[in-house]
């Protein structure tokens, strides 16, 4: 088997420079929002409380992270190790979006120096807090995911500078401990980051039935936390296709193609029995009339369909998968169809009365593009520094 | 270290039958929940509103909040909507006869509320007196509360730096702890704001469409609407109730559907567990068939 290896290319390059500019930008807008309050940037109102940071950064980005927990489920625990090596970028982008997540929850709260509150003061009846206390346990079981990746790196080879160095034997102690306690413990976390998936990713989809006056009928289903579920494990190989590809582009490597046409297999599988399960409910409850009944709901089900259905049907061709651009387009629409669909559920599918409207601001979406370029820009960090990507 | 870990699959697959068994009766029903529904509230009569707007000021006085206007629209409903600095609001409809029927809208100060089942750190809170308290001291500013309410009340301050959230109090910290009834109730002068327990309330209502049957519409809004709400509403014979603002909701509280999948699904952990044990004993097997296929396979 061929080992991970840091790429130590040039790290600025100019994609580099353009994702800090994205940065700086969203630094800016982020200023105005800390100290003069949402008012000077969001459009964010009375009836629409939670706008495209909430939809967007936090739904789609937990949505999108499910490339870690479902390669994890499919190489480790059904055993498929011949993807093994899709698993490392899986978990790495599973931690940069988690913390991407985690950050842009900050932005969202109101009062951000509280946070903390969620430790000590419990409501068990609130989905919002299973949701809480799954991201940040999940977050914390990928950073022990990821903790072999740096161990391997740097185990028997710590040489910190200057004055720091009196610190070499004791941080070489910590990685050589480590390392010994994960190899024994490491499957435990494994199991418990598929456990704290399952449970946060179909209690986001939970969330709006608190409102059910608000939620058109498309979406406001007692399953809709089953829903959320098979949606993001459906749409997590599909992210693991759409960064593969993406990683050996922009990196100039070896194309992954066969690999991860093989993988595509699976794909089906998951966004069958999502949509199934989508299909079957919103024909029990007589809902599938206000799919054709046009507006605003109407149409937007359409189009989240639209990006579902039709990757599902081309997925079964054997040509289509071999091509990497159709492998990729494929991957590229399941992902928009999950974006879709939690855009629908938690801005569009919402009519939340009171005469207002909700359309992003500058501010709103410069500060997202923010936090995408800063997750890609940490992605870039750690495969040039530490031995995530295999040459096969 | 093998066979530890081969032990552990064990005894985790052995565990996962009984935790599946165990796990099966998950989704009892919740009881509703009761507390302050023998709280104090108010009894909003739209018949005898006149809607001069003398409880909006005295709210604004007693809560200490700057005067609010939004001038679009028409000029009566101005501010058009409640707000960080309006806790409670005269909205005025009017029937093709151009009749016109005012209604207050403030809190409702539900019996078992959306927005204390969606708060996560428990910041929002039903208290026996009967009024629904924000706590500023745990709130984080999420705004799950203003989404979950079904009529939109709770309000943030997107002008601050550091905002709260803001609503009616039903005066729990201002006169209610000495005793005094509702600022909005003192300032009315038509008596169409009654203030008392929530039974009494009901009882006042009930005499008041049994005296006057051809002036009121033989429904209570919030006696049984959503679970129940401390604040409840008389409309006139001709105006529907959902004409002013106040939605056909059902008589289920929001919280029940949310509570009972969130309860189902963590059952005394065991359904978390079971989906464990299930994976543990998945790993085990697929890990035991795959060495034995390398010892046998012509690579080793």
């Amino acid at each position: 088997m061929s080992k991970a290896a840091p790429l130590h290319q040039k790290f600025w390059t100019p994609n580099a420079w353009l994702l800090v500019f994205f940065m700086a930008s969203a630094a800016v807008f982020a200023y105005f929002r800390f100290v003069y309050g949402f008012g000077s940037v969001t459009n964010l109102n009375p009836s629409y409380p939670m706008g495209i940071w909430i939809a967007f950064d936090v739904a789609c980005g937990v949505a999108l992270a499910a490339g870690g927990f479902t390669t994890c489920l499919v190489v480790e625990i059904f055993g498929r190790h011949k993807y093994h090596s899709l698993l490392r970028p899986a978990l790495l982008t599973a931690f940069i979006g988690y913390m991407l997540v985690a950050m842009a929850v900050m932005f969202d709260l109101g009062r951000w120096y509280y946070i903390w509150h969620t430790l000590i003061y419990w409501n068990g009846n609130s989905v919002l807090f299973e949701v809480a206390w799954c991201v940040m346990l999940y977050l914390n079981v990928l950073a022990i995911e990821n903790l072999p990746n740096v161990i391997e790196q740097y185990k028997g080879k710590v040489n910190l500078p200057g004055p720091l160095s009196a610190f070499n034997k004791t941080s070489e102690g910590f990685l050589s401990r480590s390392e010994k306690i994960l190899r024994r413990v490491g499957v435990f976390f494994v199991i418990a980051g598929v456990v704290l998936s399952f449970g946060h990713q179909s209690s986001l989809g939970t969330m709006m039935l608190i409102a059910p006056n608000k939620l058109h009928e498309l979406w406001m289903t007692a399953w809709s936390p089953l829903l959320f579920l098979l949606s993001a494990m459906s749409v997590g190989l599909p992210m693991v296709i759409f960064e593969g590809t993406l990683a050996s582009y922009f990196f100039g490597r070896k194309s992954e193609l066969p690999l991860l046409a093989d993988l595509a297999r699976i794909i089906p599988l998951f966004l069958g029995t999502f949509l199934l399960l989508r299909f079957a409910d919103l024909i029990y409850r007589g809902a599938l009339t206000e799919a054709l009944a046009g507006g605003r709901q109407g149409n937007a089900f359409l189009v989240e369909m639209a990006l579902f259905v039709v990757p599902f049907v081309l997925l079964f061709v054997r040509k289509v998968r071999e091509n990497g651009t159709g492998l990729f387009l494929c991957a590229l629409s399941i992902i928009g169809g999950v974006v879709a669909y939690r855009f629908n559920v938690f801005l569009i599918g919402m009519d939340m009365g009171g005469g207002w409207n909700y359309f992003p601001s500058v501010g709103e979406f410069a500060i997202t593009f923010g936090f995408l370029a800063f997750g890609v820009f940490l992605y870039k960090l750690a495969v040039n520094y530490l031995p995530i990507l295999e040459d096969h | 270290m093998a066979m530890d870990r081969r032990k552990f699959f064990k005894v985790a697959a052995a565990g996962c039958g009984t935790a599946c068994a165990l796990a099966s009766p998950t989704f009892a029903a919740d009881s509703a929940r009761r507390i302050g529904a023998d709280g104090y509230g108010m009894l909003q009569d739209s018949v005898r509103c006149i809607g001069c707007k003398a409880c909006q000021s005295a709210c604004k006085q007693i809560n200490k909040l700057p005067p609010d206007s939004s001038l679009e629209g028409d000029y009566y409903d101005s501010p058009r909507d409640l707000s960080d600095s309006t806790y409670t609001l005269i909205k005025m409809h009017q029937g093709e006869s151009g009749e016109a029927t005012f209604v207050k809208k403030q809190c409702m100060h539900c019996i078992d509320p959306a927005c204390q089942s969606a708060c996560l750190v428990g910041a929002l809170v039903k208290q026996e007196n009967g009024a629904v308290e924000w706590d500023g001291n745990k709130c984080m500013g999420c705004r799950y509360c203003m989404v979950a309410c079904p009529y939109n009340v709770p309000q943030f301050q997107w002008k601050e730096a550091i905002p709260a959230i803001s609503k009616c109090t039903l005066c729990a910290d201002t006169r209610l702890n000495k005793e005094l009834p509702t600022g909005c109730t003192t300032s009315c002068p038509a008596g169409a704001i009654s203030f008392g327990k929530r039974d009494d309330l009901l009882k006042v209502a009930r005499e008041r469409i049994a005296a006057s049957p051809e002036l009121y519409l033989d429904h209570i809004y919030g006696e049984k609407e959503i679970g129940g709400t401390n604040v409840i509403y008389l409309t006139k014979k001709k105006v529907a109730f959902a004409t002013l603002g106040l939605p056909d909701l059902g008589f289920k509280a929001p919280p029940r559907l949310t509570e009972s999948i969130q309860h189902g699904v963590f059952k005394y952990f065991i359904p978390p567990v079971a989906i464990y044990a299930a994976l543990g004993g998945i790993m085990a097997f697929t890990n035991r068939k795959n060495k034995a296929e390398e010892k046998g396979g012509p690579d080793e």
